[in-house]
């Protein structure tokens, strides 16, 4: 476990802010327990101090997860957010997207968004931008990029794909034992 | 006929090209420059009628250029066929060096020998003549006089083995100086590039550089120099350690660095303008 370097904090919080945007900061400066962001076998962790310091004393080889996954940094440096980073997203996303109870199950099994399945969406969305996908009970199940603006979609027709698929809570099934 | 009134008419339709200026311009007329250290209007300068203003910068460079003209008709004229051409001086202008001073060559070994014992080269004249031919020959390359394999009969000195090929001797002797040369020339290079790179030791300067060329091609073969025969006196190669931050960091400090990196990445310019937002924003 080590912390992250300037560069690779600068390449997470790239990923990130194309979700959250400035709201980062509300994930460094916390009013409750100073939290960081730790690099442990190339995954990324969000981490309370306490528990962080814990973990520290832990082998390394010995040592699982700790906090939550936000994701890995690919062989070339790129990096890769995971689903267990989705309540932190869904929190602070600027811009969300709801899915029709029909188009829930084909984004679960991993399928882009398209336009028929489409609820609702934040007004002004712009184009490749980073979004946060609820159902209609506004539960968040995954996270993906808008392939049109808001503006644009209206003209689509309705097998268009609307909202690229990233990721979904069904990796919580699919890829269970390479997520943590 | 009384023409003044026509001739009073047609003046008036154009500027007067006599100009006065205060402080008469600086007129360069090789590079065709004129150039006007009077004082300018300040309250126009910093007035918000953009108008005026122009229409002031426009009346002095009017007159700069009328009398940039005037002196240039001053000059004298010849005709040709087709124009009238008016003779410029030289520039007087000094216009500063593109480049900068070229730097001084580093002396050699010779030249600074000659100048701590004051010994100062005379000037030869590159050619000689040469009684045999009764032509002026090169004092010394091709074709030059001083080529010793040129002589037709070379005398065996006394004490000289006689078996010995003479021809063969002055040919070897002149590789020879000219190798002594080349050595010497290597020397003087190396020793300006040390003085360069300050360092007092061109040796030394020597032995690194070898040692690196050394761990350069050992670790050029194909298995990066695994299997090669190790030297005696070897030197070792010590990479550089990947440093990262210590674990238990103080955590105000660490939220700070990342607020810091934040800030850096969030703020950096993005390239493009959602459109339809601010057209729907103009509407509004």
């Amino acid at each position: 476990m080590r912390p992250l370097t300037e560069e690779e904090t600068k390449t997470l919080f790239e990923k990130l802010a194309r979700y959250v945007g400035k709201n980062i900061t509300h994930l460094i400066d916390r009013p409750d327990e100073p939290h960081c962001f730790r690099l442990h076998e190339e995954k990324v962790y969000y981490v309370g101090e306490t528990t962080m310091k814990k973990a520290a004393g832990i082998n390394r080889d010995h040592l699982l997860s700790f906090g939550t996954c936000f994701g890995k940094f690919t062989k070339t440096r790129k990096f890769r957010l995971h689903i267990t980073a989705l309540d932190y997203l869904a929190q602070y996303s600027k811009y969300k997207v709801w899915v029709k109870p029909n188009g829930e199950m084909p984004f679960l099994y991993g399928n882009h968004v398209v336009k028929a399945h489409i609820g609702r969406i934040t007004e002004d969305t712009p184009e490749h931008q980073g979004v946060v996908i609820y159902n209609m009970a506004d539960n968040p199940i995954g996270f993906g990029t808008t392939a049109r603006s808001t503006v644009e979609i209206r003209r689509l027709d309705p097998t268009a794909i609307v909202v690229f698929h990233q990721s979904d809570v069904g990796e919580y099934l699919r890829d269970e034992n390479t997520l943590f | 006929m009384d023409v003044s009134s026509a001739l009073e008419a047609h003046k008036k339709k154009f500027k007067t090209t006599e100009v006065e200026k205060v402080i008469p311009l600086d007129i360069d007329l090789g590079l065709l420059t004129a150039s006007d250290i009077n004082v300018l209007d300040d309250s126009l300068l910093k007035s918000k009628d953009t108008a005026a203003l122009n229409k002031y910068l426009r009346r002095i460079t009017r007159d700069g250029a009328q009398l940039l003209i005037n002196s240039i008709f001053s000059r004298p004229t010849r005709t040709t066929e087709d124009s009238v051409i008016a003779e410029l001086p030289k520039p007087f202008l000094k216009l500063p060096r593109e480049k900068h001073v070229p730097k001084p060559k580093p002396l050699t070994r010779w030249e600074k020998f000659a100048q701590t014992k004051g010994i100062q080269s005379t000037k030869r004249s590159q050619k000689v003549f040469d009684e045999a031919t009764g032509e002026y020959l090169p004092r010394w390359g091709y074709r030059g006089v001083n080529d010793a394999e040129k002589q037709w009969l070379v005398e065996v000195k006394d004490g000289a083995d006689p078996f010995q090929d003479q021809f063969q001797k002055l040919r070897d002797e002149k590789k020879e100086r000219v190798n002594k040369n080349q050595r010497r020339h290597q020397r003087n290079l190396e020793e300006s590039a040390a003085e360069q790179r300050s360092i007092s030791n061109p040796r030394s300067m020597q032995k690194k550089d070898l040692q690196r060329t050394l761990v350069l091609s050992k670790s050029s073969t194909a298995s990066m120099g695994r299997f090669d025969r190790q030297l005696v006196g070897e030197p070792k190669v010590k990479g550089v350690k990947r440093k990262f931050k210590s674990n238990d960091v103080d955590a105000g400090e660490e939220k700070d660095t990342s607020l810091k990196l934040l800030k850096k990445v969030v703020d950096a310019p993005k390239g493009k303008i959602d459109v339809h937002k601010a057209i729907r924003k103009l509407k509004k």
